[in-house]
């Protein structure tokens, strides 16, 4: 197990290190350049070149590129193009926001998940198990930026329930802050629930099938503690795969999803900055949630090797 | 005479719900078990011996009704009890052990921890006592070392030592009553003969009464004192297992006994004169010289790491015509030796010669002839065939890739095919899930066929069937032979019908042989000691064994035996 940690550290850290390489030079490959952006359309030459200079854009992309990646592993994530600030002053705010709203997300989505799960495998075929699998069967047919528009148009627009925008940085109650995150928090669950849901159900059933759960009930074992104890751990492996691919979805999901809110989060500051051709902070945050990305991967497979001792073994 | 432990009383199960629709599983059973005695009950696949044995602990299977009839227990009836009442009869005062061990115990939990369970549920004892209980339980089913056995899980175990954890939870509430469903169906020989001593043994110790339900009258003869003989349903025969084995008066029992492949006498249409069976001609066709094959390690530790070969110089020859069988446990590398032939393990070194040219060691270097020529079937058909795919398609596609048939030519030919393995050729357009066992094995063979081979290796085409299918598959497989001249290696774990079907046997034990020669000169004496248990393993016809009635022996407390370590 130390072994396969190690590996793993390695091998995102390489991973890190092409995902840098390759933002750097799409980015570079867009035309224009940030002193453009920056100073709009009525502009002089001269007024150009003199941004240029102050911001370094006339040295070569490699020796930029080297010159950032030297920042980064001594601890300096550079300086923001467009508002001249630290990068890791610009990201600060942005990756609290973003946290905040994931964490409220996994935090619903583990239980949700796993108690719908469990309650349609146990109810195969009765009308709770029908219903939940149109829910979610609905919830992964349609893109997130439908459902956020949906929701919107209903509970913003229509009905005047919640604010249409989440701009939590005018959020000054505790109230005020539910109001505003209760929409995108909803989008995103919904989205990454609906998979799970599907996964624990599917697996929960084929479990309940098998020969030890008959075995189990075969020598007296009480049904909740048949289970819990010999049907849910073995149900789980596949689940916690999915929810791997669910962070990762996640973590492209929060810039689709704080666009359309205007959450001031990462993902915003992420297409703010790529129109910027801000490199700086698109390399931060891209590095960011990929490290992110890595991460929960990296969780998610430990957590299978916990739930699968013949896993384990094989190591 | 004693009053009966449980009996059961016109017990009528039907499965699917509509009355219209359901087919009667088990249909006005009755019979009895006295305390202490072993009832063997006798059928083959889909008699409905199982769905009676799961009655016998008041569980339904997933789609089946009681219909009608009552069993007392102890002179209560079980069927209308309340679901907690029935939980205490369950693992306490009648323990089961399954036909599938292997599938069974519960993946994720240590082997002791689910016996532990048992003991605590039924309340016999709890935490530290609860587990000295359950060691003492496995070192009672000889398993060795039990303190640190019964931290492992169920995947650390080989099929014998699960099938022993499995009899030591069964057993954990000291029940009165044990039902053992086809307990030794999936395991080898020798672990079959091992199992089957250990039950004797703790009959010999608990008085357990027990109901033993198995496809083999053999195994039964071992251990039951009474037989009952059950078809479609119905209870045939019952009777003392001196006289159902001796003199079976039902035809159907005949049939059964028949079908038993018996190391001591051919069977039926077989003369006992080898010479007079085709012993092959000329110079050899397919010859394996210095036979080294491993499994590829998985995950990068591959790169640096090689696993120790499964099979080690392994060398012999089989003629045009002959039949040639690979017999050993699972896991002596019977299987790895027909994939290296094959070309399927490219991890390979020795010499594999057909018909005088090198085979290369990756079928994928492999001229096209070469792969027409030579054939296998295997031993799951519910594997082999695709389960989506009508048997006319999986006929077609050899059809169409080595004649290159299409249309009417390939059905026509499809439908010819089935006529050779004798089904008929209405099937074409049918499902493997709609054939029976034994049926679709005959397709898997027909799609061999198919390739018109000269070389069809058979790896444990029987073991997925039932005893009297497996002749009738044993019967075809030599009237093909003599029909198209076809070469077979032979690969099987059962010594009884190797005996009369191969020429020359080789005897497999941890990857090397241990014996190769004709069938005659290796199954008689002198044996090779391995040989020699092997053949002591294989349940032969008898009244009661002296096994079964022998007088406790003091295997508790005992030095631990050889056997132990299945």
């Amino acid at each position: 197990m130390p072994k396969l940690i190690a590996f793993r550290c390695l091998s995102a850290l390489a991973t890190l290190a092409v995902v840098s390489v390759i933002v750097f030079w799409m980015v570079e490959w867009l035309p224009g350049d940030a002193a453009e952006r920056l100073l709009g359309r009525d502009v002089t030459a001269a007024g150009l070149a003199a941004l240029r200079d102050k911001l370094q854009l006339g040295i070569a992309p490699w020796s930029r590129y080297g010159h950032w990646l030297a920042g980064v592993l001594s601890g300096d994530l550079g300086t923001s193009i467009s508002s001249g600030r630290p990068v890791a002053d610009v990201l600060a705010g942005p990756a609290g926001n973003t946290l905040l709203l994931t964490g409220i997300v996994l935090v619903l989505y583990f239980p949700l998940s796993l108690g719908l799960g469990v309650w349609a495998a146990v109810r195969q075929g009765r009308p709770v198990d029908l219903a939940v699998q149109l829910f979610t069967l609905i919830g992964m047919c349609l893109p997130e930026y439908v459902v956020a528009i949906a929701l919107t148009s209903v509970f913003a627009v229509k009905l005047g329930w919640l604010p249409p925008l989440a701009l939590i940085d005018q959020a000054h109650t505790f109230g005020d802050l539910i109001r505003t995150l209760l929409l995108p928090t909803v989008t995103l669950t919904a989205a990454m629930t609906a998979y799970a849901v599907r996964m624990i159900r599917e697996c929960l059933i084929d479990v309940l099938r098998s020969g030890y759960v008959d075995m189990a009930h075969l020598k007296g074992t009480p049904p909740r503690r048949v289970l819990l104890r010999h049907a849910l751990p073995n149900a789980l492996g596949p689940a916690l795969n999915v929810t791997a691919l669910n962070v990762a979805w996640l973590t492209g999901g929060i810039v689709v999803v704080e666009t359309i809110f205007n959450f001031p989060g990462l993902g915003r500051l992420l297409v703010d900055a790529i129109s910027n051709k801000d490199v700086p902070v698109i390399l931060s945050v891209s590095l960011l949630l990929t490290g992110v990305y890595i991460f929960c991967n990296l969780v998610a497979d430990i957590g299978s090797l916990v739930f699968n001792p013949k896993l384990r073994s094989a190591r | 005479m004693t009053a009966p432990l449980i009996a059961v009383d016109d017990l009528t199960i039907d499965y699917g719900r509509q009355p219209a629709a359901c087919h009667r599983a088990v249909d006005g059973v009755s019979f009895d078990i006295r305390p202490g005695e072993v009832l063997g009950l006798a059928g083959e696949s889909g008699s409905g011996k199982s769905t009676v044995a799961y009655a016998l602990l008041a569980r339904r299977r997933p789609g089946s009704r009681i219909v009608s009839g009552r069993i007392l227990f102890e002179g209560e009836d079980i069927l209308p009890l309340p679901e907690r009442q029935v939980r205490l009869l369950r693992g306490g005062r009648i323990g089961f052990v399954p036909q599938n061990p292997a599938t069974s115990l519960t993946p994720s939990m240590p082997v002791g921890r689910q016996i532990v369970e048992t003991i605590e549920i039924h309340g016999v004892a709890r935490g530290a006592a609860a587990r000295r209980l359950a060691e003492d339980l496995l070192a009672r089913v000889h398993l060795p070392e039990p303190q640190a056995l019964a931290r492992r899980y169920p995947h650390q175990l080989s099929g014998g030592q699960q099938q022993r954890v499995l009899i030591a939870m069964a057993l954990a509430c000291r029940p009165r009553l044990l039902v053992l469903d086809e307990p030794t169906t999936g395991l080898d020989v020798t672990t079959q003969a091992q199992i089957l001593t250990l039950l004797a043994d703790i009959r010999a110790e608990f008085a357990t009464a027990m109901l033993y339900v198995s496809h083999d009258l053999a195994a039964l003869g071992r251990l039951a004192d009474r037989i009952a003989v059950m078809k479609d349903g119905r209870l045939v025969e019952i009777g003392p297992t001196a006289s159902i084995v001796g003199s079976p008066r039902q035809p159907y029992t005949r049939v059964l006994l028949a079908a038993l492949p018996d190391l001591d006498r051919p069977p039926a249409g077989v003369t006992d004169d080898a010479a007079k069976r085709n012993g092959g001609e000329g110079k050899p066709l397919l010859e394996i010289d210095g036979l080294v094959a491993a499994y590829r390690g998985e995950g990068l530790s591959a790169i640096w790491r090689r696993p120790p070969p499964t099979v080690r110089d392994v060398s012999f020859s089989i003629r045009r015509g002959e039949t040639f069988a690979l017999i050993g446990e699972s896991g002596s590398g019977k299987s790895t030796i027909a994939r290296a032939i094959l070309g399927l393990t490219p991890h390979r070194r020795g010499g594999v010669r057909f018909d005088g040219r090198d085979l290369p060691a990756d079928a994928r270097r492999w001229q096209g002839e070469w792969r027409r020529r030579i054939q296998i079937v295997f031993q799951n058909p519910d594997a082999s065939l695709n389960p989506r795919h009508s048997v006319a398609a999986i006929l077609g596609r050899p059809l169409e890739r080595f004649f290159g048939l299409r249309g009417r030519d390939r059905r026509l030919r499809a439908a010819e095919l089935l006529e050779s393995v004798r089904l008929d050729p209405a099937f074409l357009d049918r499902r493997p899930d709609q054939l029976s066992g034994g049926q679709r094995q005959r397709v898997a063979i027909a799609r061999a066929l198919a390739a018109e081979p000269e070389v069809l290796i058979c790896d444990e085409v029987l073991s997925a069937l039932d005893v009297s299918v497996q002749a009738e598959i044993l019967a075809l497989l030599r009237t093909l032979q003599a029909e198209r001249h076809l070469t077979y290696l032979f690969i099987s774990h059962d010594l009884a019908v190797v005996r009369w079907f191969a020429q020359s046997v080789g005897v497999l034990h941890r990857g090397e042989f241990c014996a190769l020669g004709p069938v005659e000169e290796v199954f008689s004496p002198p044996h090779h000691p391995y040989t020699a248990r092997l053949l002591a393993a294989v349940p032969r016809i008898s009244a009661p064994d002296d096994n079964a009635g022998r007088p406790a022996k003091a295997w508790f407390g005992g030095p631990a035996r050889a056997s132990s370590t299945v």
